[in-house]
C-alpha cells in the first residue's frame, strides 16, 4: 500500500535553482469516489502553483513569491522564505485523467477520482 | 500573556539529501507515530498555532500571520492592553455519506490564536488589516510622534 506516501524527492538536486523547499502541512482523506489531499500553502498565489500528475506521482510545487519591501526591517521572524514542495506516489487506484484542483485562500484541494474499476459496484446475477 | 515561539512543522529537505531525510521520517514515523502524525498524518488538524511574523520601517509595524484556509468573516484581531490577538475560528459541518466507515457526519472545529506584544506608539485608530492567499497582513503605524525625525540645528 503504497498510495499516498511521500516520495523520494530525486528532481530536488537537479533543479537549477537550487533553493530550499519545504514540505507543506498536508493529510489525505477517503471518500467513497476519490481521494482528496489538503495542503496547506500559505502565501502562494494561484499563479505560482503547479500541481502535474506524472505517471506514478503526484507534485505539488507552490512558490512563495512575497518578498518584504526593503525598507522593511524583520523584528521577529517565524515563517520560512521556503517554497513548498510534495511529492505523492499514486498508483492504479486514481484516475489520472480526472485530477481536480481548487486553491482557496492559501489551502489547495485536489480531489483524485478513484479508478472506474476501484468503485463500489452491484453485480446483476444472470440467469 | 506568554509568547510561544511557533515550532515549523513542516520538515526542510536539504538539496542533495532528499532521500536521506526520507529515511530519517520513516525511522521516525516507526518509533514515535504520535509524533510523526503532528506535520504528517491528518495533517488538517492544526496544534492551535501558527507562524507569524513582525517587521517595521520608519512609518509602522506590520504583521503578518499565515493563517491558510479561513473566510474573512472567520478571522478576529483584536488588541487590548498592547497585545496584539489574532484568532481564526471556523466551524464546518461536512455530511459525508457512504465513506469507509460507513456513514458519518462530523463537526470540524478549528481555533487558533496567536498574541503578539506591541510596543506603545501605535496609532490604534489607523490599524489596517488585510487577507490574501491564506496569510493575513496587520498594518499598525506608528504615532507622529514616534516617527523619527531630523531637527535642524540653527547655527548663528
Amino acid at each position: 500500500m503504497n498510495l499516498f506516501t511521500k516520495k523520494n524527492d530525486s528532481t530536488q538536486a537537479t533543479q537549477e535553482a537550487p533553493r530550499r523547499t519545504a514540505v507543506p502541512r498536508y493529510g489525505v482523506q477517503e471518500t467513497a469516489d476519490a481521494f482528496v489531499v489538503t495542503a496547506y500553502l500559505p502565501g502562494v498565489a494561484r499563479k505560482d502553483l503547479e500541481t502535474s500528475v506524472d505517471g506514478e506521482s503526484l507534485t505539488i510545487f507552490g512558490r512563495r513569491t512575497w518578498t518584504p519591501p526593503s525598507e522593511w526591517t524583520p523584528v521577529y521572524r517565524e515563517s520560512r522564505a521556503a517554497d513548498y514542495r510534495l511529492v505523492l506516489e499514486l498508483d492504479h487506484r486514481v484516475n489520472r485523467d480526472a485530477v481536480k484542483a481548487e486553491l482557496q485562500q492559501g489551502v489547495l484541494t485536489l480531489t483524485l477520482p478513484k479508478a472506474e474499476a476501484l468503485k463500489p459496484r452491484r453485480i446483476e446475477i444472470q440467469g | 500573556m506568554r509568547l510561544i515561539r511557533y515550532q515549523t512543522p513542516t520538515t526542510y529537505a536539504p538539496a542533495n539529501y532528499p532521500s536521506l531525510l526520507d529515511e530519517m521520517d520513516r525511522l521516525f514515523d516507526v518509533a514515535f507515530p504520535a509524533l510523526s502524525s503532528f506535520h504528517r498524518g491528518n495533517g488538517t488538524d492544526w496544534e492551535g498555532q501558527f507562524p507569524v511574523d513582525l517587521y517595521q520601517d520608519k512609518d509602522a509595524f506590520v504583521v503578518r500571520a499565515e493563517l491558510p484556509g479561513f473566510r474573512k468573516e472567520d478571522l478576529a484581531i483584536d488588541l487590548a492592553d498592547g497585545i496584539l490577538t489574532l484568532t481564526g475560528h471556523q466551524k464546518a459541518e461536512t455530511k459525508a455519506e457512504g465513506t469507509q466507515n460507513g456513514k458519518t457526519e462530523t463537526v470540524q472545529e478549528r481555533r487558533v490564536s496567536r498574541a503578539v506584544s506591541l510596543p506603545e506608539n501605535i496609532d490604534v485608530a489607523r490599524i489596517a488589516a488585510a487577507y490574501e492567499n491564506g496569510v493575513l497582513t496587520v498594518t499598525l503605524p506608528k504615532r507622529e510622534e514616534a516617527k523619527p525625525r531630523q531637527i535642524a540645528i540653527d547655527v548663528k
